[in-house]
């Protein structure tokens, strides 16, 4: 028995050093940035992993590129921007309608076929076509000449304005001028996608499958495991390129993905339990970048009808606790639905663009100026006035209970504790929480069966309007049921001029209309952040601050 | 005994429609839908419906779904793995095989330990053995899976650097050591509990104290006698029980990192991917069956007093 037990030690003891050899002298990087992507098809790929996994496999006309600054204290990690991809340049037209790219010639599908204009008009009436049935069949929507139409399904997907004039040119007619039309020409749902090697095969995503344009490539797929990627040699920039695999660990278990850190098996990880950020921070091992997205709470204005009760219940909340005490990742407490990150033409900070306290106190601080809002007291104080004013006239049944709506979440449940209690505290108005499954929350969402209720919003590409459009009147999204027509009027408005001194105070109106009386639709909570762990002998990733690292040129430092 | 397996397979057919039909109802009953989210607008959602034929009334629906299973067609999956065969999921990924070597080992594991365990401590009955082991299996099956999984990825993943934390495909011995230890502890105290107390039951007989008096050996007593009476509530626990083990536990397989099944279990019911809560709710369905068929029989060989016929009328 011994014997054998021996025998077995051994031969394990054997594999694992093969297997150590074999890896050694490579530069395989581990890294893990969530589970099982549902999809990893680009035009139907809806999650912020999928679109990394989509960002180092296909290259639009525009790409991702790093610059040389740093976004925090780490050294090897890079902001980027979006700079020429697959296009070797492009000209608009006179009335900034018309985008004609022309494409590089060095450009190659994995198996050695040319990338055509054809290609990215193919994958562009994909996404729009209802039958794909796509979470971002609307992102083209009044942006693309009858993108909307053809989603609405009032004309065929043919009809969308892209065009290749020939092989190497590809010629997009917008709707009106479109301010941040380059960056969505970087978005992962618009990469180039090959018509022959998609309806090829039932599962045309297989390793055995796949034709991408991009750096790497998948080269094994064990589900619910690992993505295993490999350079792909007909990129044009493959002498350059850094890891010699790239190996995507699907993990949704925040201890086990920290045990792999820490054992040193896995070099980057962007999930772990939220408690040990201050440890790994301390210990060198955790930075936290920017992140445009916003934490807020849809404030039902069915249910809670009187803007001044909105208003107090968004000046009520102790936001520096929320980010010190609950979520404890570097967040930055809110002072405006649009994300901390989204500039304005002049490359202003959009949120605080305005006013320096941020668009959510810009009309109250002109409207209450003896009003101290520059501390939670004075806010508090200022809460308690308006509810106050609203209750005497009757507009607000202070025995009213508000029904505070989360999805299974230790952190949502925590938030939604401390804003509780804030609100009882200050206002006195008794809360009720519920903790909802993600399926039945979001249904109750869209059925607006709610008091309060919250979500998180991440843009998807750098301009205002991914954010204020959310509250135009009818917009899927606008979950409160918010409505002002002049609101909607500055929203149309900003979207149809060009970009510049104008546009901005078109935008910065509405931020601060969206705040003003009748408004508070939503009371945003805080800035998202990025937190991750690198180890230091990784050198040269890529961010960008709407969520994707970049890890293609990553390099191994001694 | 040939008619008799034939007709509990017939039955079985029966039983797994009707489960059927109560899972379609109770998962289209529930709210939300597979296609939910913070950007998912209602045309995307409806143009969903309408691409996997969600928007058909539910009878015709069910219908089409007892007709593809007839013809061996689970559907495809609608989030979890958008697109792909729900049946290539569950038997071509590696996946049951997977939750089956890791349900299987700690199975064994549960009956070649728990069994003897409680032997022991029936035989010991009162000593400080007995104690112990009461101490022990009472511990081991009041801590909870992932405690006890997270505790030896601590211990012996990160701190003593003994195992990989990534169990991965359990391709070598040591990636079966913390999977199994955790998935197996609870069963090898529940069974050495329920031994125990059968086999202390068997003990007080007549027969055996028959034995004793004819001066049968103790060891022969317990092994022989006792054992063989004393395992029918045992085999009445571990039948359902294996068809829950081997079709994957989540904890464990999150914490580790197995690609098993347990995740679709429970995830495809969080997603509402209907295909796969379907499909695995059919497999499960069809092994607890199966095993509770496998009971019957084994009743017979561990008591020949036990004729399935009877038990049938």
């Amino acid at each position: 028995m011994k014997k054998i037990l021996s025998l077995i030690l051994a031969l394990c003891l054997g594999l694992a050093m093969v297997g150590a050899v074999a890896e050694g002298d490579e530069f395989v990087l581990n890294v893990c940035v969530a589970s099982e992507p549902e999809t990893i098809d680009p035009n139907l790929a809806n999650s912020v992993d999928a679109a990394m996994m989509t960002n180092h496999q296909f290259e639009n006309l525009m790409k991702y590129a790093m610059t040389d600054e740093n976004l925090t204290e780490d050294t090897t990690v890079f902001n980027t921007e979006v700079v020429l991809g697959q296009a070797a340049s492009y000209e608009v037209s006179e009335d900034q309608t018309v985008y004609t790219f022309t494409l590089r010639d060095d450009i190659f599908w994995s198996d050695g076929e040319p990338v055509k204009a054809q290609d990215f008009v193919y994958s562009w009436k994909r996404l729009v076509n209802p039958d794909t049935a796509s979470e971002y069949g609307y992102f083209l929507d009044h942006i693309v000449l009858n993108a909307a139409e053809i989603q609405a399904g009032e004309a065929d997907p043919d009809t969308l304005a892209i065009e290749a004039v020939d092989d190497k040119t590809v010629k997009i007619t917008l709707e009106s001028p479109c301010a941040y039309f380059l960056s969505m020409c970087a978005f992962p749902s618009l990469m180039p996608i090959r018509q022959d090697v998609v309806e090829g095969s039932e599962n045309w995503t297989d390793p055995a499958n796949i034709v991408v344009n991009g750096a790497y490539k998948v080269t094994e797929w064990v589900h619910d495991s690992y993505i295993r990627m490999e350079p792909n040699e007909k990129y044009y920039d493959y002498e350059n390129l850094g890891p010699d695999a790239i190996v995507w660990n699907l993990s949704d278990s925040e201890t086990a993905i920290l045990s792999s850190y820490q054992t040193g098996a896995w070099q980057f990880v962007d999930s772990f339990p939220t408690d040990m950020i201050e440890t790994l921070r301390e210990s060198g091992d955790c930075f936290i970048n920017p992140y445009v997205g916003t934490y807020y709470l849809y404030l039902n204005c069915l249910k809670i009808e009187d803007w001044r009760v909105r208003a107090a219940l968004t000046l009520a909340i102790d936001r520096d606790n929320i980010v010190e005490n609950v979520t404890q990742g570097g967040q930055v407490p809110a002072t405006g639905l649009v994300a901390s990150g989204i500039l304005d033409s002049a490359g202003n900070d959009f949120a605080y663009g305005n006013s320096e306290l941020g668009d959510m106190y810009a009309w109250l601080s002109e409207a209450y100026p003896e009003a101290d809002l520059e501390t939670y007291s004075g806010r508090c104080e200022l809460a308690q006035e308006l509810y106050q004013a609203a209750v005497d006239e009757g507009a607000w049944d202070p025995d009213t209970t508000i029904v505070y709506n989360f999805n299974t979440s230790d952190t949502h449940k925590a938030i939604a504790e401390a804003v509780g209690s804030d609100w009882q505290t200050v206002l006195g108005i008794n809360i009720t929480l519920q903790n909802q499954e993600w399926a039945t929350y979001t249904n109750g969402l869209g059925e607006h069966s709610f008091g309060v209720a919250r979500l998180g919003w991440i843009a998807d590409y750098n301009d205002a309007v991914t954010y204020l459009e959310l509250m135009v009147t009818g917009q899927s999204n606008n979950y409160g049921v918010f409505s002002n027509p002049e609101y909607d009027d500055l929203i149309v408005k900003a979207k149809a001029t060009l970009p510049g001194a104008e546009r901005d105070e078109i935008l910065y109106e509405a931020a601060e209309l969206l705040y003003s009386e009748g408004g508070f639709p939503v009371a945003p909570l805080y800035f998202y952040t990025q937190p991750y762990c690198k180890v230091s002998t990784v050198d040269n990733v890529g961010f960008t601050s709407l969520g994707y690292f970049f890890f293609q040129y990553a390099t191994e430092v001694a | 005994m040939a008619s008799y397996i034939l007709k509990r397979i017939l039955a079985a057919i029966g039983t797994l429609l009707i489960i059927m039909a109560i899972t379609f109802f109770l998962m289209n009953a529930i709210p939300g839908n597979p296609f939910l989210s913070e950007k998912a607008s209602p045309q995307a959602i409806e143009l969903a419906f309408k691409k996997y034929g969600l928007d058909k009334p539910l009878i015709v629906q069910f219908r089409n779904y007892v007709s593809n299973y007839l013809h061996g067609d689970l559907g495809v999956s609608l989030k979890m793995q958008e697109g792909t065969d729900v049946a290539k999921i569950l038997f071509q990924q590696g996946k049951f095989d997977l939750s089956i070597k890791l349900g299987i080992s700690a199975l064994v594991l549960a009956v070649l330990i728990g069994i003897p365990l409680g032997c022991i401590a029936a035989y010991r009955r009162g000593t400080w053995l007995d104690g112990l082991l009461r101490v022990m299996t009472t511990v081991g099956v009041a801590i909870p899976t992932f405690v006890l999984a997270t505790l030896l990825l601590a211990v012996l993943a990160v701190q003593l650097r003994w195992l990989d934390p990534k169990s991965g495909s359990l391709t070598d011995f040591r990636s079966f050591i913390m999977p199994v230890i955790s998935l197996s502890s609870y069963y090898i105290c529940y069974v050495a509990k329920l031994t125990r107390t059968s086999m202390l039951d068997a003990i007080n007989q007549d027969y055996i104290r028959t034995a004793r008096a004819k001066g049968v050996k103790t060891r022969v007593l317990v092994l022989k006698h006792a054992l063989r009476n004393s395992l029918i509530p045992v085999i009445t626990y571990l039948g359902p029980v294996t068809a829950g083990i081997i079709t994957g536990s989540f904890v464990v397989e999150s914490t580790f990192q197995i690609p098993g099944l347990g995740k679709y279990f429970v995830q495809s019911v969080l997603n509402r991917d209907y295909p796969v809560i379907m499909a695995t709710t059919v497999v499960l369905s069809a092994l607890v069956i199966v095993m509770n068929l496998v009971v019957d029989i084994a009743y017979r060989l561990v008591d020949p007093r036990i004729t399935l016929t009877n038990r049938e009328g």
